[in-house]
């Protein structure tokens, strides 16, 4: 092949791949362990909305573990940049746990924080959804990888 | 069988206004009904469902957990200190038992 045929083959695998890399980035940003299929039907159920509804926001912050020890204690910690009068509930959601659904937390007067530990059955993205006065699902995204499972 | 449960404040004496932390301890094993036991037959479900916080008879915040939190499981929630007072957390699991624990709040 002279060199102009390779820089020809070379741009289109590179266009290829672009179109193959570019529905992952859409649902959310490549996290090792995403299970979106696997995370809609809790989502339906805890929420009524999509995963397409859920707007990745800065304002929520989700501290998590990057390798954890054990899959059956996981701390995490959910912080929101919000004053309290707007938030009204806060959520945690493992992608790949038999029920995804971790918790809800309804906040009356508590100002918008929560910590605690969950299970994960593997390798999972974790999702911290926070609900807002107004209607509006906001979302924070981290990906823990873990050694030993805790559901099973 | 009650459910044992434990309260305090971090810190402990907090100045009006500022914010501190809640934190609420269980002794619960937590099964999330997806565990086998020797035999390969699942262990039933048996998880604390329902977590409600009252200041002063008035409930402030209530946490629903599903199967998936681990077990001896920590609630960890914030307040910004107004007047001094007592907390109460009432929890409640799927199988009927209750835990109850209060704490009080003292202001510096």
């Amino acid at each position: 092949m002279d060199r102009r045929g390779f820089l020809k083959a070379g741009m289109l695998t590179g266009a290829l791949l672009a179109s193959k890399l570019a529905p992952a980035v859409a649902q959310g940003g490549g996290l090792e362990g995403e299970d979106v299929a696997h995370l809609e039907p809790a989502l339906q159920k805890a929420l009524g909305k999509s995963f397409k509804d859920l707007t990745p926001s800065p304002a929520v912050k989700l501290n998590m573990p990057t390798i954890a020890e054990s899959g059956a204690n996981v701390p995490f910690e959910i912080e929101v940049n919000l004053p309290k009068d707007q938030v009204k509930a806060i959520h945690l959601f493992v992608d790949k746990n038999p029920s995804p659904h971790i918790v809800k937390v309804e906040l009356g007067q508590a100002v918008p924080y929560y910590a605690s530990r969950t299970r994960m059955a593997e390798t999972s993205a974790v999702r911290a959804v926070v609900e807002t006065q107004d209607g509006k699902l906001l979302m924070a995204s981290a990906s823990t990888r873990v050694t030993v499972g805790g559901c099973g | 069988m009650a459910i044992r449960t434990l309260a305090r404040l971090t810190p402990p004496k907090p100045k009006a206004g500022d914010t501190f932390k809640l934190q609420v301890v269980a002794q619960h094993p937590m099964e999330p009904g997806t565990r086998k036991d020797e035999k390969g037959n699942l262990i039933p479900a048996h998880y604390i469902d329902s977590v409600e916080v009252y200041f002063e008879g008035q409930k402030v915040a209530s946490i629903l957990p599903e199967p998936g939190v681990s077990a001896n499981p920590l609630f960890g929630l914030a307040f910004q200190a107004g007047q001094p007072g007592t907390f109460t957390i009432k929890l409640r699991d799927n199988k009927g038992d209750s835990g109850e624990a209060s704490v009080k709040l003292e202001l510096a």
